[in-house]
């Protein structure tokens, strides 16, 4: 492939010298025959390294299919001995006892889906009201550095955020917050259960409190994408008949732009729902489903972390990759459709 | 002053310019603006591009005031009180004096939506007034045949001239007291800029009107008062086939005339 350019360089320069010669020129003209047979062997040549590089790229967009296939198929054998042991069963079972080797996913799937409900609850008004400052309110000498603050919020590594959670986040909550919520639902019905003590500090509700802060930025910068697509006269047009900033963003923009915010929601959540580190240190990594917020739990991720260095036995190791398998199934699906509703919001803004 | 003499003195003035200077941060982009708009007649803003026309036409809603860094000084009086206050209240004002755009605006939603719900801001209707009032607005913008079988669609789905009349149907809903246009037609082919036109026409029974526009046949047919801006300056304003048939100034003379802009 490389033989190639020298050999043109010096087609190329045979040509410069017979330019300056008018006999060569001449020469060239009365003699095509060779000029042609030169020129096919160079355009063979290169046609050669044109089906290569091909190939090559094509090699590497082939990998990533390969390596998702693989990680897929591996999961999906690793999983197999917990599969044929426990069935279905696997998936609502709450006992995780690894001296009986009797397993169950269903702690690790409640927790995981309820703290990401939780991040989600608080990261989704929260992350559209900073889009909304931003794109609406925000005076324009702001608007750069929060919105760097954001980003950057989204680049601290999660283990930052597991410790700070565990040293500082999970004892506020239990010297302030949890004994007020105790306090605050201990007498009404269903929200007793949903509070009942005692004020761990760390559990279930402090891990969705951290995952807040880990979504956030993802929610809040995406909505500000997607805002910015709203052409600025269809908010003129809603300011002209008298809109207030509010009814701007909930009647014209909110809707225009629904599409995009629900990806931008699907991202974050995809992002909240596989985090390890940062839920690994203020769960409490309990496998039990409690009805109350407060109490210790796990989530998948956290169980996969926490145990795989300890899992002796085949069928103890089986049932976390099982655990792996469904939590790619559940992101797969997540991120799956986030990326299909912010095609659609790039097709209708094109 | 020749316009002024065929101006009758009692004509009625629903807004009235004084020395209305406007700011793009530091760029002056209006200089000294002094004239009327006066009751249900249309008033004519021509010019180059450039010249100041949008930019006054922003400011009699106050438009200008979604962007930090535009600023207006001196007085626009809508019924003798200064809009340009500090204390006006935004919503109010732009609910009295509507705006239309070059391109049209439909909101994301469907075509009977779009109308009632500018009406919905104001007002707290049973099921049949506002459907009475969303029927009065779009024939008022002579849409209503068109779409009346397709209320509950997509306002987007409309073509380019059927989205410019919902727009102005919406923007009459609303009851307003001066409608702003600013090139309604520049982006619709000849035979929606006709009925635009013709609309236009018809509103000024009802409402005072002011246009923007780059045409100058289209300034002929549609408005009995002509204000020719060049350069942010108002130089000449008086009755349109004053100014386009024996205009007082040169420049005047020679933007109609075809010979600069």
């Amino acid at each position: 492939m490389f033989s190639i350019e020298p050999s043109r360089r010096n087609a190329n320069g045979a040509g410069g010298e017979a330019g300056s010669d008018m006999s060569e020129v001449v020469l060239q003209q009365t003699a095509p025959p060779s000029t042609v047979a030169d020129r096919t062997r160079v355009l063979s040549r290169l046609a050669r390294t044109d089906h290569l590089f091909r190939h090559a790229t094509r090699a590497a967009a082939v990998a990533v299919l390969v390596i998702l296939g693989g990680v897929i198929l591996s999961l999906i054998f690793g999983s197999l001995p917990a599969m044929q042991a426990f069935g279905f069963g696997f998936l609502i079972s709450q006992s995780w006892n690894p001296v009986t080797e009797n397993f169950g996913a269903a702690p690790a799937i409640y927790g995981t889906i309820l703290t990401s409900v939780i991040a989600m609850l608080i990261a989704i008004p929260v992350g559209l009201g900073i889009a909304v400052f931003l794109t609406e309110l925000c005076p324009h000498a702001l608007r750069r550095p929060i919105g760097t603050a954001i980003e950057l919020l989204a680049g601290i590594p999660s283990i930052i955020y597991g410790i700070w959670g565990l040293f500082v986040l999970a004892p506020f909550l239990q010297s302030h917050v949890q004994p007020a919520l105790i306090a605050a639902f201990g007498d009404i019905p269903l929200f007793s259960t949903i509070f009942a003590g005692p004020p761990y500090g760390i559990g279930i509700l402090t891990a969705g409190f951290i995952l807040a802060i880990m979504v956030l930025p993802f929610v809040a910068s995406i909505s500000r994408d997607v805002f910015e697509t709203v052409p600025p006269v269809l908010k003129e047009a809603a300011s002209g008949i008298g809109c207030t900033t509010w009814e701007v963003m909930r009647y014209v923009v909110m809707p225009y732009t629904r599409v995009g915010v629900i990806g931008g929601v699907m991202l974050g959540l995809g992002r909240a729902l596989g985090e390890t580190m940062a839920v690994t240190f203020v769960i409490g990594n309990a496998h039990k489903i409690s009805g109350s917020l407060l109490a210790p739990g796990t989530t998948i991720s956290a169980t996969i972390a926490n145990e795989f260095t300890e899992a002796v036995g085949d069928l103890y190791t089986s049932a976390l990759i099982e655990l792996g398998l469904i939590l790619f199934v559940i992101t797969f699906i997540v991120l799956a459709v986030a990326r299909y509703m912010l095609m659609r919001i790039e097709q209708k803004s094109a | 002053m020749n316009a002024a003499a065929q101006t009758p003195k009692e004509l009625p003035t629903k807004i009235s310019v004084r020395s209305l200077d406007f700011y793009y941060g530091a760029d002056r982009s209006l200089k000294n603006i002094t004239m009327p708009l006066h009751t249900n007649k249309v008033t004519a803003f021509i010019g180059p591009s450039g010249c100041g026309k949008s930019t006054l036409l922003r400011v009699l809603n106050r438009m200008y005031d979604l962007y930090p860094g535009q600023r207006a000084e001196g007085e626009v009086l809508l019924d003798g009180e200064n809009i340009l206050d500090p204390v006006i209240d935004l919503n109010a004002l732009r609910a009295r004096v509507g705006m239309i755009f070059q391109k049209p605006t439909p909101f994301p939603m469907s075509i009977y939506e779009n109308i009632a719900f500018g009406i919905r801001l104001y007002e707290k209707l049973s099921r049949a007034d506002l459907d009475a009032r969303v029927e009065a607005a779009l024939r008022g913008a002579a849409l209503w045949d068109e779409v009346k079988d397709k209320l509950q669609t997509s306002g987007l789905g409309l073509s380019g001239g059927q989205q410019q009349r919902l727009c102005i149907a919406r923007s009459v809903a609303v009851q307003p007291e001066v409608i702003l246009f600013d090139e309604p037609c520049s982006a619709l082919d000849p035979i929606s800029t006709a009925k635009v036109e013709e609309l236009i026409d018809e509103l000024t029974n009802r409402y005072t009107i002011a246009i923007v526009t780059h045409n100058m046949q289209q300034a002929v047919r549609v408005s009995d008062y002509t204000a020719f801006m060049y350069l942010g300056e108002l130089v000449e304003f008086g009755g349109t086939d004053d100014v386009f048939n024996k205009p007082k100034e040169k420049r005047t003379l020679d933007y109609i005339t075809g010979r600069f802009g």
